[in-house]
């Protein structure tokens, strides 16, 4: 997949970030170069302080680099102003998280169509497109519960289709089944590799080396730098449910 | 065309997740609240207040009568009311003389007032009788409601005839008509021929309270204190035939006064004019002062319910850091978090400012009743009220929404 010519979806050179914490200079990201191409699932593992996580946050645009340079869709992050970033979060990248982080006492609806706000979308239309991402999810019929009315597995769920529900370049979802059980982590790996075939580019961070079996691709992180980049050889499938 | 339309659903949206985040926390949101809704609920009444005492002040100014000057024999001070030492003569012969001399003048009523007891049939009554002409009733627009007013040649035969206001005959007389009615007046017997209009009452100022008797007959038959000659009279009414004889008619008097008392140049007027057109313009005045008081007080609990809205409104931010993490990392605009803190401040303002206002026109309505006393609440009022409520919550919302804007996005996402 990687030699497929094509651009390069996401491109780091020398990528740099430092934090100071209590006066001591922590280098969570010191010089990691490499690039995604579009229609990769990558794997991002690592241990915990290994910058995997920080890695994860600049190429989302929640975190500014120290030095080096990040290129999303062929745009120099850096160069960008917080409103303009919060644009590219916006159109580009889709996010899930390790606690799902959806809204408590708002329907899975409405949480699905809270980027669509951001991007100035009208209400029919926003309610239209949240509906489908979850139909597609298999949440037809839990269309307006909260999230306490839904179990983990269904929560990710509703997050992934918050995620896709822009059309974004790409998916981040960090430690995504770090909060479910064995056999609802394998669902949602198995709805990753679904949107990986229908084309879409998923980086997953993860510290479980089983769940980085059913990405193409891992890369390692250890003390802010890469350690390792290869395909993944024995690559697991998942039936999602 | 379509930005407009989106701007104005993401308002809309901000509002609902306003309240859903409102009633998230009820308890505290009625609180909170609470501080707006007393703060506007005393603005209001205080503007209210202030509105009627303005009116109270207008109609007591009409029931003097239009176009009327009083003149007292007292030297005009600059600074405080005068003293018992300034009292100066002013006589019925003085009356006269400006009647001739000065131009517009329709009629002059000489007064003397004094307090007196009246009895009847084992009732009394204190009040205070006012010594005139039949020139009174027609310059002070003062007609009768039943019987007569004094007549000219009641005057001339110091006829021992009273005309009672509405309150005196209250006291005096139940079940029974008055008119014709003896009563003793500090011992002395007279009739009543005639009941006063009524005029009501005037910022607890009873204007019912008053009878009126001929001139004559009250310095002869009772005993008058401010008298100090045969003819010496407590003031003057005098009637203008109109606005611009009545603003002429002030220095005319003077004058004519000056000359007749032959108060050498330099010395000042010992006479006092007031015109009805001045009585409205210094009351008005001093009422606008009493109003402006009032909501200046009254605008510290809203000052107070502002800062109560600003504290719960950082509260907010600090718990819902979370929240603004994930709604930047979905691409919210340090705006949008912004604006949506603005409008959840705003909401709780205008919900706060709206009880407050019910409440005001119930409080208005009850005062009304109970004190007599009108308080009325325009629907500029109404409307400013709410406007208010929601610049309050914009200038106390401002800086916690600000600061919600001003958040990481990576650091808001981690807090818990």
């Amino acid at each position: 997949m990687r030699t497929k010519m094509t651009a390069p979806l996401l491109e780091t050179q020398d990528l740099i970030k430092n934090y100071v914490i209590g006066g001591e200079m922590v280098h969570a990201v010191n010089g990691v170069s490499l690039r995604i191409d579009q229609g990769e699932f990558v794997a991002i593992m690592g241990a915990s302080g290994s910058g995997k996580s920080t890695f994860m946050n600049m190429i989302g645009c929640l975190d500014v680099p120290t030095s080096g340079v990040l290129r999303l869709d062929g745009i120099d992050t850096r160069t960008l102003n917080s409103d303009e970033l919060a644009e590219i979060r916006n159109r580009k990248i889709g996010f899930v998280f390790q606690q799902f982080n959806l809204l408590a006492r708002t329907s899975a609806l409405d949480n699905v169509a809270v980027p669509l706000i951001y991007a100035g979308v009208g209400p029919a239309e926003r309610r239209q497109r949240a509906q489908a991402r979850l139909e597609a999810m298999g949440l037809g019929n839990r269309l307006l519960n909260t999230p306490a009315k839904l179990s983990g597995g269904q929560q990710q769920r509703v997050a992934i289709a918050r995620a896709l529900v822009t059309n974004p370049l790409i998916l981040l979802a960090d430690e995504p089944t770090g909060a479910l059980d064995t056999q609802t982590s394998l669902d949602i790996m198995g709805i990753f590799q679904k949107l990986n075939d229908e084309g879409i580019t998923l980086v997953v961070v993860t510290h479980e080396p089983d769940i980085a079996e059913y990405a193409a691709r891992r890369i390692v992180f250890r003390d802010g730098k890469v350690i390792e980049d290869a395909a993944v050889t024995s690559r697991r499938r998942a039936e999602p449910a | 065309m379509n930005g407009l339309l989106g701007t104005l659903a993401g308002w809309g949206v901000n509002v609902a997740i306003a309240f859903t985040a409102l009633r998230t926390n009820l308890m505290r949101s009625i609180l909170t609240t609470l501080g707006v809704m007393i703060g506007v609920f005393s603005v209001i009444l205080a503007v209210a207040v202030g509105n009627g005492a303005q009116v109270s002040v207008t109609e007591q100014i009409a029931t003097l009568g239009s176009n009327m000057a009083i003149v007292v024999p007292e030297p005009e001070r600059a600074n405080g009311p005068p003293r018992p030492g300034d009292r100066g003569r002013l006589t019925e012969r003085d009356g006269e003389a400006i009647a001739r001399q000065v131009p517009g003048v329709v009629a002059v009523a000489p007064q003397i007032r004094t307090s007196v007891q009246l009895v009847t049939g084992g009732r009394s009554a204190s009040t205070q009788a006012v010594g005139s002409t039949e020139a009174f009733g027609s310059i002070s627009n003062l007609g009768t409601s039943d019987g007569r007013f004094i007549t000219k040649s009641d005057v001339g035969s110091a006829a021992r005839v009273v005309v009672i206001g509405q309150t005196v005959a209250d006291k005096l007389f139940v079940d029974v008509n008055p008119i014709g009615e003896k009563v003793r007046i500090n011992r002395v017997p007279f009739t009543v021929i005639g009941l006063l209009e009524s005029k009501g009452s005037n910022l607890g100022n009873d204007n019912d309270d008053q009878i009126v008797v001929p001139i004559t007959t009250l310095r002869q038959r009772l005993s008058t204190a401010t008298a100090q000659g045969p003819d010496d009279v407590t003031l003057l009414f005098v009637g203008f035939e109109d606005e611009d004889t009545l603003v002429a008619g002030d220095r005319e008097i003077k004058s004519l006064l000056r000359a007749r008392y032959r108060v050498s140049k330099g010395k000042i007027t010992p006479f006092t004019v007031r015109t009805t057109k001045e009585i409205a313009e210094t009351s008005g005045e001093v009422t606008q002062i009493f109003q402006a008081v009032l909501v200046a007080i009254a605008s510290i609990s809203l000052l107070v319910g502002g800062i109560g809205i600003m504290n719960i409104m950082l509260v907010s931010v600090t718990e819902r850091t979370r929240e603004i993490g994930l709604r930047m990392a979905l691409g919210a605009k340090r705006s949008d978090i912004r604006n949506q803190f603005l409008v959840e401040a705003a909401v709780l303002c205008i919900i706060g400012g709206g009880i407050g206002l019910l409440l005001a026109m119930v409080a208005a309505a009850i005062f009304q009743q109970v004190a007599d006393f009108p308080a009325p609440i325009g629907l500029d009022t109404a409307l400013l009220a709410i406007a208010f409520s929601g610049v309050i919550g914009l200038v106390f919302g401002g800086y916690p929404a600000i600061r919600a804007s001003r958040l990481s996005p990576i650091e808001a996402l981690r807090s818990e």
